[in-house]
């Protein structure tokens, strides 16, 4: 177990340690291959690019665009947040990581991690429709709500997926059959809140939708990490 | 208990087709089918919710219990296409079309998916003790959408308006009398046939876990067979001395 340490005079407590030291280790792992930020925001770009192609330079109407935006946010969650997971089975450091950390620990740096990417690919992917779709936004203060809660929640439940499929074969093919499902209230809330924050509907629904998103995400990372816990200190490779 | 069953099934099958027409439908007298399609979506969220609290009991390591999971999620899976098949029959009679995009008959379709990947999952690990633990998990977390996707999202005011889904006559209190009667004694057969079902896939589950632990114990826990293995011994350059 990693022990807590005096930080600055003051006693940090052991969770804290640990958590953050998962999520340095991810951040260092990232910084050495770059290899989930590269995924993200290259389907990022391309999904952006073949949508603007597809439309003939037409302006999008609020909803298409929110929901080709969700859209587009949640492939390319998928195909980089699992990493996480994927590539400690792939390297046979699953067994380390078991002795490094409490099991909570392990998933709260990892969905924290994964939170954190999926937030800079949020905010690329905005900037892309802005440019390249022509969307105007016009509540933005709904629209960074909406956008944070959403990221939180699609990163504890692909964080939580990615665990599960980890666990057997044919994984990368997997874990989108099993995460995309599992995220389809956060898909319609998010999309819900999005739509108001581009100036189609009323605010007050926005504003439901939005605290439906915060509170789906609050669920999703108070029945996880339980859950997580019961499978990963069950297996034994 | 059997004849009972059967005469009270038939009974209800009778009543179905003696109630009157419900007047507020396009089709009145082919809406009958909510008859069956009402009861088939109850029991379905019934054996969704039993296969969520069993996959939890299997989390602590029960392949007992992820065996009675796996029961109760595959009826839920067949009494969801049920309701999926009659719900898309009553779409093409009242609405014109099988499938409409209508808000409640999509949240369905994505419930079936949802246990879909459920078994998708399964498929993936081989290891009996690591696929009851995921799948008990899976099946844990999985209860969140699916209660949004089967109580709070059809009933969000936005949605309301635009569904076609005759929520209001259910919920609004439209129904007579005689057709809540009929619905529940179709829900009540279709139930108790159901868990019979279940009982019976739950002892065939059990026995093939038992015959496999058997056949592992007379093989001393070692399923594949055991092999011969021949020293060798090599020279300085690596070369075979005895063959």
């Amino acid at each position: 177990m990693i022990r807590s340490k005096k930080d600055g005079g003051h006693m940090k407590s052991a969770w804290a340690t640990e958590i953050s030291a998962v999520f340095e280790k991810e951040i260092k792992t990232e910084q050495r291959s770059r290899a989930g930020f590269l995924t993200s925001l290259l389907s990022s770009v391309l999904i952006v690019i073949s949508l603007a192609y597809g439309a003939f330079g037409s302006t999008l109407d609020g909803t298409l665009a929110a929901g080709l935006f969700w859209v587009a946010l949640i492939f390319a969650a998928v195909a980089a947040l699992p990493r996480t997971f994927l590539a400690e089975e792939e390297a046979g450091t699953a067994d380390l990581l078991r002795l490094a950390a409490r099991p909570h620990a392990i998933f709260w740096g990892k969905a924290l991690f994964n939170c954190l990417q999926i937030l800079i690919t949020a905010v690329i992917l905005v900037l892309l429709f802005s440019v390249m779709m022509g969307l105007t936004i016009k509540m933005p203060f709904l629209l960074i709500v909406s956008l944070v809660g959403g990221a939180l929640g699609l990163a504890g439940t692909v964080t939580f997926g990615a665990a599960l499929v980890a666990q057997g074969s044919n994984r990368t093919m997997l874990v989108g059959v099993v995460c995309l499902p599992l995220m389809i209230p956060l898909i319609m809330m998010g999309i819900s809140s999005f739509r108001v924050a581009l100036g189609v509907g009323e605010a007050l629904g926005g504003w439901t939708s939005a605290l439906g998103v915060w509170f789906y995400a609050f669920l999703v990372f108070s029945l996880a990490p339980n859950l997580f816990a019961m499978v990963w200190q069950g297996k034994r490779s | 208990m059997r004849w009972i069953l059967a005469l009270a099934m038939a009974a209800a099958t009778v009543g179905s087709f003696l109630a009157p027409p419900a007047a507020q439908f396009s089709e009145p007298e082919l809406a009958r089918i909510i008859f069956f399609h009402l009861p088939c979506a109850f029991a379905a969220t019934v054996f969704f919710i039993m296969g969520a609290v069993l996959g939890i009991k299997a989390l602590n390591g029960g392949l007992d219990a992820d065996t009675r999971a796996v029961a109760a999620n595959e009826m839920a899976m067949v009494l969801a296409l049920l309701t999926m098949a009659t719900g898309m029959l009553f779409s093409r009679v009242q609405w014109l079309a099988w499938w409409s995009w209508d808000p409640r008959q999509t949240s369905f379709l994505f419930v079936l998916l949802i246990y879909g990947a459920y078994f998708a999952l399964r498929a993936a690990i081989s290891d009996d003790d690591q696929r009851a633990k995921v799948a008990g998990a899976y099946s844990a977390f999985s209860i969140l959408p699916m209660l949004f996707l089967v109580f709070v999202f059809p009933r969000l005011p936005a949605v309301m308006q635009k569904s076609l889904h005759p929520s209001t006559t259910i919920s609004g209190g439209e129904f007579s009398g005689i057709y809540w009667s009929i619905v529940l004694s179709v829900f009540a057969c279709l139930l108790i046939i159901c868990l019979w079902l279940y009982r019976l896939a739950v002892r065939a589950g059990l026995l093939e876990l038992r015959y496999k632990n058997e056949y592992n114990q007379r093989n001393h826990g070692n399923t594949t067979p055991p092999r011969v293995v021949r020293p060798v011994s090599l020279s300085e350059e690596g070369r075979e001395e005895n063959p």
